[in-house]
């Protein structure tokens, strides 16, 4: 086993880390319009160019851009991601109030994506060919084609609109003063639609690398040497199929878990679930640099995680990439 | 063993998205603050100088949407104030939808001017109230006078008002208020409306009086209607405003509601205040809603998950909705604008026969009709909407795209090469016109405009650009000093801009005489003067005589060519709650929605 830290690969995180840093730092300030309307509202050309710069000033904009950036740094070290431009509060507690909501769904779906997509796709890549292989594969690659807005949407009109058994929109009942019971059954209502809507969309990822992962240790000459010295269906299945095929549905897995952190824009606004994603959509529109450079730290060290984590786990999974 | 390794990793994966799931829950509890109760109960009864106008709504079904004439009496002389049942004995709860969350909510941390500052006022009050007519009555104030010269505005407070806390409101309390905006600018909205303030009097509890530093009759409508009269006690400590948040106390006022839960991106809870000084509010409790587009509150209101929608609904869903029952939906008048703009400072545009065929080929009617579905009141020319007390009655709406044709033929802009397209310095007559891409609306606005445009022989082609682009182009870093980079563009006001006529000069004087607003380099030398002597001037009916004459060189000169102003249309749901007041030029988000219609000035 390697125990050794593998220095190359670290100094290759590092230098990632170093340019997302960077073109966070710089990517809001490439977009065009003026920050100002936001901090001062739309009534900013009414204001005397004193004001303004005094506006400009208390949020730290009139330095110069190095400068900005070091102070950049510096927040980041300490952890400290300043303010909104927007609503004024502390951004931390913003995330924070986020991501809980946006893991709940996206973490949910994940899981739920991740047991269908195995079992369908291991069922129709051991019927290879077959009427049920072909119509399923047909299926997926219509589910994987479906906009999500139009998925939420339709789901919206027949089980809020239509059936009215589902609620329509948000985390929670606003100011409905449940507990214990009744809240978590509240937030749960709450999920199914969004979940739905996700899990649906992310099964055909995971279902199509399961079938070809598959496909392709099924041809495999020790597969043939384990059915010939008389292994039993079963044992072939789970013995050295599954073994063997588990390693890239893992690594597609933990890469999105890393994106699952950024939750999902489109979802989260359909449904007006109040995520990271929905989060993210209002700062970029609004240009609340800080929120959004604070989102995207977020969202990167999230991805570079995950990967780290496939980095990690594959080994323990693939015993042939230990070796070199 | 390998095996079970790999299920482990998997396992672990789970346990760690639903471990920091559960553990997050305990995170987003709402922030709740307990308001203490007021200690002194205060006799609600209005005690205006000048007795309330009588409550009418502007519910009108689609098919004759028709705009009702705001007639304003200054001095309303009949007492027939509806007497309306007492209130009911089961409270009544209003669900409301907003899009995009608005913040804490106090006067440092509200987002947007709508709806963001009507939720606030919600919470807060301010000297004068705008009435069903836009009109601005004496609210916090008792009283309110002015001297002969226009330059101070003195105040007596009403008796016995007391903030959610209990403390009595007083004179310093506004002293106060009007200081910490000053010095705190960042509440920029507050801050210009109080420019021009050189001293604020304070003779005892009751009374102060404003020094302007020049006169300015539009003094109410834009200060003492617009500012919340923050507390002392609460805010003297406060040092960086927009830090100090809800769970500061920060949000206690004399208004009608108090916000008793935030949940950010989620929903606010306002309850009544039943000691409210003009009476309690006739809605116990206001959930508001934040959603994150139109399409989720429109679908919520259709389950009967929200009871109204604190925002415009498109003009495309107001057949629809108000089909559907109990949804009803009402419509008034608006003061915000569609407008084109063009770089009136450099050729041809500069020419004021190329700006008068424009003007003459805009078949308003049409834009009406096809893109607002008629719920848009056809523009004039002269930019005072006709629904507005200041309104020039003799300016003319005209469409002639012959006589378009001819006075740019006689102007000696001709099409000599044949291709359909006029010349000017000879280059053809071909533009861009620049809109913004977010704002669907403005932009079938556009494409209609090319087509009209192109029947008089001026070819355009739409720039559809993201809303900073656009913003750059017209009005660079929001100062006017700093040019315009642009040929036509698409353009609007936000309603105060127009709600306010004395601020007419900002929008077409010239940019050294004061024209901040003047995004398309306009200048007139009437005008100037015009504009110097508007705000001065003390007697109401010289005013309205002045900004007649101005709209007239509006509607000849043509700084910009106004469209049309659209409706505001509002969705509620009538089985919950039906008063709801349509201020002309506001829309329905206001306190006077939600108290008794006799407290209602």
């Amino acid at each position: 086993m390697r125990r050794r830290i593998d220095l190359r690969r670290l100094a290759q995180y590092g230098v990632v880390v170093l340019v997302a840093v960077t073109l966070n730092f710089l990517l809001p300030r490439l977009m065009p319009g003026n920050p100002l309307v936001l901090i001062a509202g739309v009534d900013v050309g009414l204001l005397s160019p004193d004001q303004r710069a005094e506006i400009v000033a208390r949020v730290g904009l009139d330095a110069p851009l190095w400068k900005q950036y070091l102070r950049y740094w510096g927040d980041i070290l300490t952890g400290d991601f300043g303010y909104s431009f927007r609503s004024s509060r502390p951004i931390v507690g913003m995330i924070l109030d986020r991501l809980p909501w946006t893991l709940l769904i996206t973490g949910l779906s994940l899981i739920l994506s991740a047991v269908a997509g195995v079992i369908l796709g291991a069922l129709s890549a051991w019927r290879r060919g077959s009427k049920g292989d072909l119509s399923m594969l047909t299926g997926m690659i219509s589910i994987e084609s479906l906009p999500s807005f139009w998925l939420g949407m339709v789901l919206i009109s027949i089980f809020a609109v239509q059936l009215g058994v589902l609620p329509s929109f948000g985390a929670v009942t606003p100011a409905s003063d449940l507990v214990g019971w009744a809240h978590t059954w509240d937030i749960i209502r709450h999920t199914i639609m969004p979940v739905a809507t996700l899990s649906i969309l992310a099964t055909p990822g995971v279902y199509m690398t399961m079938r070809y992962s598959m496909l392709e240790t099924l041809g495999e000459d020790y597969i043939r040497t384990a059915r010939a010295k008389g292994a039993g269906e079963r044992r072939v299945l789970f013995g050295h199929v599954a073994r063997n095929t588990i390693a890239p549905v893992v690594t597609v897995l933990a890469i999105r878990l890393g994106f699952a952190f950024g939750g999902t824009v489109i979802v989260e606004t359909v449904f007006s679930y109040p995520g990271l994603g929905r989060l993210v959509f209002e700062a970029v529109s609004g240009r609340d640099y800080p929120v959004m450079q604070a989102a995207f730290l977020v969202f990167t060290a999230a991805v570079l995680a995950a990967n780290l984590l496939a980095d990690l786990l594959y080994p323990l999974i693939d015993p042939r990439t230990r070796a070199s | 063993m390998q095996l079970r390794i790999r299920f482990k990793g998997v396992l672990l994966l789970c346990i760690l998205a639903l471990v920091t799931v559960s553990c997050g829950d305990d995170d987003t509890e709402p922030v709740t603050t307990t308001t203490a109760e007021p200690s002194t109960v205060v006799t609600g009864a209005p005690a205006t100088t000048q007795p309330p106008a009588p409550p009418t709504t502007v519910t009108e079904t689609p098919s004759d949407m028709e705009e009702e004439p705001t007639t304003t009496t200054q001095a309303p002389t009949s007492e027939a104030t509806t007497t309306m049942p007492e209130t009911p004995a089961e409270p009544i709860q209003i669900r409301a939808a907003v899009t995009g969350d608005e913040s804490t909510l106090n006067p440092y941390t509200y987002i947007s001017g709508f709806p963001g500052w009507n939720l606030l006022m919600l919470q807060y009050d301010s000297l004068m109230q705008l009435d069903k007519n836009g009109v601005p009555r004496p609210w916090l104030a008792s009283s309110v006078s002015v001297n002969e010269d226009l330059t101070a505005y003195s105040v007596t407070l009403e008796e016995g008002v007391t903030w959610h806390d209990g403390e009595p409101l007083t004179a310093h309390d506004v002293d106060f208020s009007v200081d910490y905006y000053i010095n705190n600018v960042e509440a920029s909205r507050f801050a210009r409306d109080l420019r021009g303030v050189e001293d604020l009097v304070v003779t005892d509890d009751h009374n102060a009086t404003f020094v302007l530093s020049a006169p300015n009759a539009g003094f109410e409508l834009a200060a003492l209607a617009d500012i919340p009269i923050i507390p002392r006690h609460i805010w003297e400590g406060v040092e960086v405003p927009s830090e100090h948040q809800f769970a500061g106390g920060t949000n206690i006022g004399t208004g009608p509601y108090k916000l008793t839960e935030y949940v950010e991106g989620q929903s606010y809870r306002f309850e009544a205040n039943h000691d409210y000084f003009r009476g309690a509010p006739a809605v116990d409790e206001l959930v508001v809603i934040v959603f994150a587009d139109d399409a989720g509150s429109q679908a919520a209101i259709r389950t009967g998950e929200v009871d109204v929608i604190f925002e415009r609904i498109p003009p495309e869903q107001i057949n629809l909705l108000n089909s559907q029952d109990p949804l009803e939906v009402i419509i008034g008048p608006e003061f915000t604008t569609q407008m084109i703009n063009y770089d009136a400072s450099k050729r041809p545009f500069d020419d004021v026969a190329v700006r008068q065929a424009i003007n003459l080929a805009m078949n308003r009617q049409d834009i009406v009709d096809t893109v607002f579905l008629g719920a848009a009141t056809v523009g004039s020319p002269g930019w005072i909407h006709p629904g507005h007390p200041s309104y020039n009655p003799a300016i003319t709406t005209v469409y002639d795209p012959a006589a378009a044709n001819a006075l740019l033929e006689g102007a000696g802009y001709v099409d000599s090469d044949g291709d359909g397209v006029r010349e000017f310095d000879g280059q053809p007559m071909s533009f861009e016109i620049v809109t913004n891409a977010p704002d669907s609306l403005r932009l079938r606005i556009a494409e209609l405009t090319v087509e009209m445009l192109a029947a008089i022989g001026i070819e355009t082609s739409v720039a559809a650009v993201e809303t900073g682009t656009w913003e750059q182009a017209v009005w660079p870093s929001f100062d006017v000093s700093n040019g315009r980079n642009y040929d036509i563009a698409m353009w609007g006001w936000s309603a105060p801009v127009q709600a306010d006529p004395l601020r007419l000069p900002q929008l077409v004087a010239s940019v050294p005489a004061g024209g901040f607003l003047n995004l398309t380099g306009y200048e007139n030398a009437e005008m100037d003067a015009l504009s110097e002597v508007l705000g001065q001037e003390p007697d109401r009916d010289e005013r309205n005589a002045i900004l007649g004459r101005m709209q007239e060189i509006i509607a000849e000169d043509l700084p910009f060519v106004l469209l049309l102003y659209p409706d505001g249309a509002y969705v509620y749901d009538s089985s919950t709650y039906s008063d709801w007041e349509f201020i002309a030029g506001q829309g329905i988000v206001s306190k006077l929605s939600l108290l008794p219609p006799a407290a209602r000035p």
